[in-house]
C-alpha cells in the first residue's frame, strides 16, 4: 500500500487538518497568522498569553486585531446589522492609557473598564462580559484561574461569540487550561518570541523576534 | 410672618395675631414690622414650596372632578358640572370640599361660575358666589373691581384714571376703541369671562407612581420565597406600567421587619423599562448582597418616576441570525449588571481630553449615562504608551542614568520635551523618553527639568 492511500484512509488523524472551516481573525503579524490554524486568532474561544511580567509586548501583539474588532460595523458573512463590538478590561493592572488606545486605531467609545474588587467578582464579571453578546473582546487578568474557571471561560466565549484574552503568570505552564489557543512571551536580549504552547486543530511552534 | 421680596423691598405678606395686634400689617417693609415689634421671626416666601403643596392639593382633588387644572400660583380650577349628581348636588359638593380641605389645614375662597375666568374673578374678589346659568354671569361680574382681573397696573391706572373702576364699566365701552387702547387680549379676557368665547384649560395630571404592598400571614426568612414575591410584585408593577404606556428608571424594594426598620433595596436602570424579567435580573444580583436583620413580615415596591415609553416594533427578519439575537443584551443592560453587582465606580468608558499633560489627556465616563462618543483626535503623533502608571513612580539612578528594578534602562528614544500647564497648579517641565529595561520591558520615563532633576516611570509600552 502506497502512503498516499493510506493517508486517504479517514480513521487517520492528521495534526495540520483543519477541523471545519472556521476562520481565525488577522492578528496583524503575518508570521503568527500561518502557524495558527484558521489564519488568526481563534474568536468566540478562550485564548491565554502566559506573561513573565507586564508590558513585554502582550499589548502590542492583540492591538491590530482590537483596532479591527472595534471597528466593525457589519460582520461580512451575514448582510444583517449588528452591533459593532465593545471590548472589556477586567482588573487591568495599571490604566489602558486612551491616547495610545486611539493612536493603535482602536475607538474609544467602545472600551469599557471593569474594575472587580476580587477573583471571584472578576470571573463573574469577565463571563458577563463574554456570554452577553456585546463585547467583541475581553481581556482579563485573573490572580489564579483553575482549570474550572478557564472552561467557564471558553463556555461563556462560544455562548457570545466573543473572543476571550487571559493574561495569566508564566507558572501557569504547568496547569491545565481549556484554552483553544495558549501563548508564552519570552524576552530573549533582541526581541519577544512567542511560543505556541496549546493551540486546537495545530501544533506547538516557537516565533523568534516577532516583537 | 412671611416676607416676600418686592423690588428690593422685603415686605410683609403675611401675619400672626400677635403681630397684627402691634400694628403690623401685610404691605409693611420689614424693617418697620421690626421697629414696631423687635421680637418678630421672619420667614422668607418659598414659591418652589408653594408650588410643590398646590399640586399636592391638585392631586387631591382629582377626587371630586375628572378635570383639575392649575391656573396660577394661589389658583385651582375644578371643572365640577360632571360631579354634581355623583356628590348630591352643588350645595353638598362645595360644603364637602371646603371641609375637607379646612381639615387638610387649607382654606379656600371658593367661587362657582360657568366659565373659568368668571369664576376665577370671583374668587379673588372674594365673593362668595354661585352662579350656575350664563345669563346671570353679566349682571354678577359688572360689579366686581378691576382689580380682580389681575391686569398690568400701568392699563388699570389709565383705566381708574378715566373713572372706570368696574367691569360693567368696561363693558359699556364700544369695543373697538376699548381694543385700540388697551390690546385686544383684554378684550377676549372680557369676552372668555362671559362665555361669549371658548376658554380651553389644560389639565393636571398627577405623575403615576406604582406602590404595591404584599403581606405575609407570618414572618419569612426564606431568600427564595422573598424573590418570588418581589417577582410577583414586579409582574403587577409591569401591568400597571405598560396600560400607561409607561416606563421607569428606579424602583426601591421595602422589606418589613417586626422589630426592625424596614431594608431597602434601591435599582437602577440606564434606560427607562418596565419589563419585569430585566427588572427581575438585577433584582437578583443585588438581593445575593443584601443582608436582612431579621425575617420579613412584607415587601412593598415603589417605582420611580415615570415617563413614556413606546413599544419597540420588532425587525422582521428571515434569517436564523435574528433568533441568535434575542439573546443579546445591549451594551446599557451588561453595564447595568456590572454596576449592580461590582458597583458605580468600578465600572467606566473611555474619553480624550485637549491636554498636553499626559495625566490628564483622558477621562472616566460613565458608561450608563453618557454615550456621546468623542470626536477629539490625539494631539501629537509621538508613540503613547498602552499603559499608564496612576502616579509617576520615581526611579533610582546611578551616575544620571535611570535604574528599573536594579538595570539600567537603555534609552532608545527621544527627548520629548513637555513644558505646560503654568497656569494651574499642576504645571510641567519634563523631557520624556522611551526606554528598554533589562528584562524587556519598554517603559516611558521622564527626567523632571524643575526642581530636582530626578528620572519618574510614567508609563509601559505593553
Amino acid at each position: 500500500m502506497s502512503l498516499e492511500k493510506l493517508l486517504e484512509n479517514p480513521r487517520i488523524w492528521r495534526g495540520s487538518s483543519r477541523p471545519g472551516a472556521q476562520s481565525g481573525l488577522a492578528s496583524g503579524y503575518p508570521k503568527l497568522d500561518r502557524c495558527l490554524p484558521g489564519g488568526g486568532w481563534p474568536l468566540g474561544a478562550l485564548t491565554e498569553i502566559l506573561i513573565g511580567q507586564h508590558g513585554i509586548g502582550e499589548l502590542r501583539l492583540l492591538m491590530p486585531a482590537l483596532a479591527q474588532l472595534s471597528a466593525e460595523e457589519t460582520p461580512a458573512y451575514t448582510g444583517e446589522y449588528t452591533e459593532p463590538g465593545w471590548i472589556a478590561w477586567v482588573a487591568p493592572p495599571f490604566q489602558p492609557y486612551a491616547p495610545a488606545l486611539q493612536q493603535h486605531g482602536i475607538d474609544l467609545s467602545r472600551m469599557l473598564i471593569v474594575r472587580p474588587k476580587d477573583d471571584s467578582e472578576l470571573l463573574w464579571s469577565a463571563e458577563q462580559a463574554l456570554s452577553s453578546g456585546t463585547c467583541a473582546a475581553v481581556l482579563l487578568w485573573p490572580d489564579k484561574l483553575d482549570d474550572q474557571a478557564s472552561r467557564r471561560l471558553q463556555l461563556a466565549a462560544e455562548k457570545g461569540h466573543s473572543w476571550a484574552i487571559a493574561f495569566r503568570p508564566l507558572a501557569a505552564r504547568q496547569q491545565a487550561s481549556a484554552a483553544a489557543l495558549r501563548l508564552e512571551l519570552q524576552f530573549t536580549g533582541q526581541g519577544t518570541c512567542v511560543h505556541v504552547l496549546k493551540s486546537r486543530g495545530g501544533r506547538p511552534t516557537v516565533l523568534n523576534d516577532l516583537l | 410672618m412671611i416676607v416676600e421680596e418686592q423690588h428690593g423691598i422685603h415686605r410683609v405678606l403675611l401675619a400672626d395675631a400677635a403681630a397684627r395686634a402691634a400694628g403690623v400689617m401685610a404691605g409693611l417693609s420689614a424693617n418697620a414690622a421690626l421697629a414696631l415689634l423687635p421680637t418678630l421671626k421672619l420667614e422668607e416666601r418659598n414659591p418652589v414650596r408653594e408650588q410643590q403643596v398646590l399640586e399636592r392639593l391638585a392631586s387631591w382633588l382629582e377626587r371630586f372632578s375628572s378635570f383639575v387644572s392649575i391656573a396660577d400660583r394661589n389658583l385651582l380650577l375644578l371643572e365640577i358640572a360632571g360631579s354634581l349628581n355623583l356628590f348630591g348636588g352643588l350645595q353638598s359638593l362645595r360644603q364637602t370640599i371646603v371641609r375637607d380641605l379646612g381639615m387638610l389645614g387649607f382654606s379656600a375662597a371658593v367661587a362657582i361660575a360657568p366659565t373659568p375666568l368668571a369664576a376665577t374673578w370671583l374668587a379673588r374678589s372674594g365673593r362668595r358666589i354661585c352662579i350656575r346659568a350664563t345669563e346671570n354671569l353679566g349682571p354678577a361680574l359688572r360689579r366686581l373691581p378691576l382689580t380682580c382681573l389681575h391686569w398690568p397696573s400701568g392699563q388699570r391706572e389709565l383705566l381708574t384714571g378715566m373713572g372706570i373702576t368696574a367691569i360693567g364699566d368696561c363693558l359699556r365701552l364700544p369695543r373697538e376703541g376699548f381694543a385700540r387702547r388697551f390690546g385686544a387680549e383684554r378684550l377676549l379676557d372680557l369676552d372668555r369671562a362671559l362665555g361669549h368665547l371658548p376658554d380651553p384649560r389644560d389639565s393636571w395630571r398627577a405623575p403615576e407612581r406604582f406602590c404595591a404592598d404584599y403581606e405575609m400571614t407570618e414572618e419569612q426568612s426564606d431568600r427564595e420565597l422573598l424573590l418570588n414575591i418581589c417577582r410577583e410584585l414586579l409582574l403587577s408593577h409591569e401591568q400597571f406600567l405598560l396600560a400607561r404606556q409607561l416606563g421607569t428608571q428606579s424602583l426601591c424594594f421595602s422589606f418589613f421587619h417586626l422589630k426592625s426598620t424596614a431594608t431597602e433595596l434601591r435599582l437602577g436602570a440606564a434606560l427607562a423599562d418596565r419589563s419585569a424579567s430585566r427588572w427581575f435580573e438585577l433584582l437578583k444580583i443585588r438581593f445575593e448582597a443584601l443582608r436582612l436583620p431579621e425575617p420579613v413580615i412584607a415587601v412593598r415596591l415603589r417605582s420611580g418616576l415615570s415617563q413614556p415609553l413606546l413599544a419597540e416594533t420588532a425587525r422582521l427578519s428571515f434569517s436564523h441570525k435574528a433568533e441568535k439575537q434575542k439573546h443579546r443584551y445591549s451594551i446599557a443592560q451588561l453595564a447595568e449588571r456590572l454596576v449592580a453587582r461590582i458597583g458605580d465606580h468600578s465600572v467606566h468608558a473611555l474619553t480624550m481630553v485637549a491636554e498636553h499633560r499626559p495625566e490628564y489627556a483622558w477621562c472616566a465616563r460613565n458608561p450608563l449615562s453618557d454615550w456621546t462618543a468623542s470626536t477629539l483626535t490625539m494631539l501629537t503623533d509621538t508613540r503613547r504608551p498602552l499603559w499608564m502608571l496612576p502616579e509617576p513612580a520615581l526611579l533610582p539612578a546611578d551616575s544620571g542614568y535611570p535604574l528599573h528594578r536594579g538595570c539600567r534602562l537603555t534609552l532608545l528614544d527621544g527627548p520629548e520635551r513637555l513644558e505646560t500647564g503654568w497656569w494651574d497648579e499642576g504645571n510641567v517641565s519634563r523631557d520624556y523618553y522611551t526606554a528598554l529595561s533589562g528584562a524587556g520591558m519598554r517603559l516611558w520615563v521622564f527626567r523632571n527639568r524643575q526642581r530636582t532633576p530626578d528620572w519618574y516611570l510614567h508609563g509601559i509600552f505593553g
